[in-house]
């Protein structure tokens, strides 16, 4: 482990103990809002123009040229095997680290915003019964609007809290 | 995200040192494994070059140092045992042998695991460390004994011999074993001049021989002169060493042999205390030398301080700089950002040129862009050539290989390596130090037989696997080959069904070239029983998919009790490629022109179908076609009616590639396809233009062989659908 990623390690347990919050960003998919912890996303980004990729698993949409990086995108409604759309001015693709120096990008529906929450707004995946896909790591219903940053949801949001690891395992 | 590319990357201070430790550290094993190679083979012929001992040690004990700094504890570890072990071996007290130089080199197989372990790569190998550190140090204790000085035969004042340096008394022993006669030289020097005069009298004295120390003898008639007594060994006579080296103040005798055994006074040499660092030749640095014969002689301080030591010790003697690949990379990425910026200002020029008002502006512009142009060549030129290193760097780790297999398997193996200074692309030599290490293990192991399997066929007992390298037009070729076994068909097909990779059907169908490709099939493994050397079942399907990503091609021939060949042919850089960029359904795919032989004109009513197989003929040969579109998956799947044909030709296959539209051909960065696309075949990798789009580049040799594989037509069409939609 290099020193670096070190003590990156360090400051985010830090900011752990400090404030029991995490913040997580909401996004749309298929009518539902999902989340994912903010630190996993670098990048969010307008759609350019994506070159499909013959042969590629179905859930690769192709890939794209980032700033002189090439990044496979993967639309997270095949991923999840929900209903196709053909996108929208609101879509927009999130750019996740993919172990090692690679970038894969995950489009989404829409992008809403960022969640602060605290411990006890997170339910764990078990509450939903039976097996869960690994990807799911729990239900996030934030108690306030005050809490998030210019939430424009009431308090009857759900969200899926999905850890992306497994999601680009391909 | 953080900049783009991983130039612009920040790194913490502390990352930097470490990165720069790993890369001195790795520099000096790979230099500690080539002049083992090169030890080895002096052990061998009966040579062995004392300053190449010196180096390696001095290496190990620079090793030592540095992963001191740097907390590398098993390494300190490690290298501290390695350090006794070649010490006794400096010092003459040790034989260098081949058993001893196999702990040394399995000494130097685990620096480079530990290194990887450092760097988080890989599991700490402990119980290999603690294994060789047994091994050391029972090396160590065994060597403790040393035989009865020769020295003791010659009338030598103890007291010149009671303040030798170890290296010297062994540099003595040495001579005295190879029958040199001794001279006692003494000689007067001004104390102004004595650096000069000393520097004089060796030159003077190398052609005749080594001088193996020099004393001062703290007499002299002059205050303002030095006397020093110098010892030297020659073949030459004494009338010859007196005539060469005549000079005003200099008295030379010959050192008499004593007609009586070894008395008790020489079974304990004397040995002054080690000292820590090496010992430094005379002949490299004379300064350090005038160090030393003060320490010896405390009492005469004479001859001004040497000054020239201290500044030698810390001046870098090396004009090289070490950069990150990365780095470089990152440049190639400007300069293909600039040929965008290049394209964009030549089109501007030539708008211009249409507008008669602005003439002048249009030719300066012009000349601003030739010249831009011309620049930026020569500067992809420099990028590329700094990229480029001898293969020699990934062939010294092969030889390492070699020489410990050909021992484990007790097969005397003889590597002949030609072409080793032919340069390449860096990456592409790391890329290729596994495939060719594969390669390597298989031949030795399934190809080159046993000693009395070799006897019995009438081969030399000694196989011979070469290893060449040369340069082809804008490719390099590399080839390992082998006078072993070679393989047999039947065998071949046999393992390829017991593995469930054939049915017998499938076998009898297969030409003789079918079949040898069977060894690039996924788990096909000749071997019944997984050894430690290969029949794990990765081989060639991994060398060769593993070549094919770096836009090379493998091909294999054998013959039956006469050996194998594998070639594999690579473009020099990876950087920077030739495409030919082609059109199907509305969609752009780059073609490498190193595997791309024409591009002709096609017409629907060409083709013809011949055992199910498209073809058509071209200049009287039948070649067989395919079409892009249907390879891929895109609607429609038939022949467009017009079109063109990409002839590509892999080794010795050819294979028509049917499109819509040649678009044209450019110089293209290619970057590799992320992890997530791994699993899918037919792509090299990608290139940006400047419209911020990405084009594909085809894998042309996987594509060829994908298509000529499958029998028929019908295999095609599913592959192509199968996975696309």
């Amino acid at each position: 482990m290099s020193t670096l990623s070190r003590r990156a390690h360090g400051a985010s347990r830090r900011a752990s103990t400090d404030g029991p919050r995490a913040e997580y960003l909401a996004f749309k998919l298929a009518g539902d809002t999902y989340a994912v912890r903010i630190g996993s996303v670098a990048e969010i980004l307008k759609p350019p123009p994506i070159t499909d990729v013959p042969r590629a698993g179905r859930s690769i949409v192709g890939v794209v040229s980032v700033r002189g990086r090439l990044v496979t995108v993967v639309d997270l409604r095949r991923r999840f095997g929900l209903p196709e759309s053909a996108g929208d001015a609101r879509t927009r693709i999130l750019l996740v680290a993919a172990g090692g120096e690679e970038l894969v990008g995950l489009l989404v529906d829409e992008v809403l915003q960022v969640y602060r929450l605290a411990e006890s707004e997170i339910e764990p995946a078990t509450v939903l019964g039976g097996e869960q896909p690994a990807h799911i790591i729990g239900i996030g219903r934030p108690a306030s609007v005050a809490a998030s940053a210019g939430g424009r949801r009431g308090p009857e949001t759900v969200l899926v809290l999905l850890d992306l690891r497994p999601v680009i395992e391909l | 995200m953080a900049e783009q590319g991983n130039g612009g990357r920040s790194e913490g201070p502390a990352d930097k040192a470490r990165e720069e430790f790993f890369s001195e550290a790795q520099e000096l094993v790979d230099g500690l494994g080539r002049d083992l190679l090169t030890l080895d083979s002096g052990v061998k012929s009966g040579r062995v070059d004392p300053e190449l001992i010196n180096d390696v040690f001095r290496a190990v004990h620079t090793l030592k140092g540095l992963s001191g700094i740097f907390g590398a504890t098993m390494m300190t570890g490690v290298s501290h045992e390695l350090e006794d072990v070649l010490d006794e071996l400096r010092l003459g007290r040790m034989e260098v042998s081949a058993p001893v130089l196999d702990v040394v080199f399995r000494a130097v197989e685990l620096y480079g695991r530990l290194l990887s372990a450092e760097r988080g790569d890989g599991p700490a190998p402990e119980a290999e460390v603690e294994a060789l550190l047994m091994a050391l140090g029972g090396l160590t204790g065994r060597g403790a004994g040393a035989e009865a000085s020769p020295v003791a035969q010659y009338e030598l004042d103890p007291g010149l011999l009671g303040v030798l340096t170890e290296y010297e008394e062994h540099r003595l022993r040495s001579s005295i074993q190879s029958g040199l006669n001794l001279f006692k030289l003494r000689v007067q020097f001004p104390l102004a001049t004595i650096d000069t005069a000393l520097d004089d009298l060796k030159a003077k004295a190398r052609p005749l021989g080594e001088i193996i120390t020099y004393l001062p003898t703290g007499g002299g008639s002059d205050a303002d002169a030095i006397e020093l007594e110098i010892l030297m060994a020659s073949r030459e006579k004494v009338a010859t060493v007196k005539r060469e080296l005549e000079s005003p103040n200099l008295h030379i005798e010959e050192v008499a042999r004593r007609h009586v055994g070894p008395g008790p006074n020489t079974s304990a040499p004397m040995r002054p205390s080690v000292s820590p660092t090496p010992i430094p030749s005379f002949e490299a640095e004379p300064g350090t030398a005038l160090a030393q014969l003060h320490s010896h002689t405390p009492g005469t301080s004479i001859a001004p301080p040497p000054e020239g030591a201290k500044d030698v010790s810390l001046r870098s003697v090396s004009q090289t700089v070490r950069v990150d690949i990365r780095k470089l990379d990152h440049l190639m990425n400007i300069v293909g950002e600039l040929a965008i910026v290049r394209t964009s200002l030549g089109a501007m020029a030539e708008r211009l040129r249409q507008r008669p008002e602005l003439r002048e502006v249009s030719q300066e512009l012009h000349r601003v862009h030739r010249a831009f142009d011309r620049h930026l060549q020569q500067m992809q030129n420099g990028i590329l050539e700094v990229r480029m290193v001898p293969l020699a760097q990934a062939f010294d780790k092969l030889a390492r290989i070699v020489r410990q297999l050909s021992r484990e398997l007790d097969k005397p193996v003889n590597l002949v390596i030609t072409g080793a200074e032919t340069e390449l692309d860096k990456l592409l030599v790391e890329e290729l130090s596994d495939p060719l290490m594969h390669m390597i293990r298989n031949a030795i192991d399934h190809g080159i037989e046993t000693r009395n399997e070799r006897a019995e066929v009438g081969k030399p007992s000694m196989g011979t696997i070469a290893l060449n390298a040369f340069q082809k037009g804008n490719q390099v070729v590399l080839e390992v080959e082998d006078d072993g076994r070679g393989m047999a068909q039947s065998l071949l097909i046999s393992s390829a069904i017991r593995k469930g990779i054939l049915t017998a059907e499938e076998a009898r169908e297969m030409s003789p070239r079918e079949i040898l490709s069977l060894v690039f099939r996924p788990g096909f493994t000749t071997r019944e029983e997984v050894n430690e050397t290969s029949g794990r079942g990765v081989g060639m399907d991994v060398v060769k998919t593993n070549i094919a990503r770096l836009g090379g091609i493998v091909d294999l021939s054998s013959e039956e009790g006469i050996g194998t060949k594998v070639t594999i042919t690579l473009p020099i850089t990876l950087a920077i490629i030739s495409v030919l960029f082609v059109e199907v359904c509305g969609r752009s795919y780059a073609m490498p022109l190193t595997s791309v032989e024409e591009a002709i004109a096609f017409d629907s009513s060409m083709v013809r179908v011949v055992d199910g197989r498209d073809v058509m003929t071209v200049r009287g040969t039948t070649l067989p076609i395919c079409s892009l579109a249907k390879l891929f998956g895109h609607p429609p799947a038939s022949f467009p009616s017009h079109g063109f044909v990409a002839i590509a030709s892999v080794g010795n296959r050819r294979l028509g590639f049917v499109v819509d539209r040649l678009v044209g051909q450019q110089d293209i960065v290619i970057k590799a396809l992320g992890r997530t696309l791994r699993n899918v075949r037919g792509f090299a990798g990608a290139t940006e233009l400047g419209d911020q789009r990405v084009t594909l580049v085809l894998d042309v040799s996987a594509l060829v062989d994908e298509v000529l594989a499958a029998p028929g037509d019908s295999r095609v069409r599913a592959h192509g659908e199968g996975r696309a939609s």
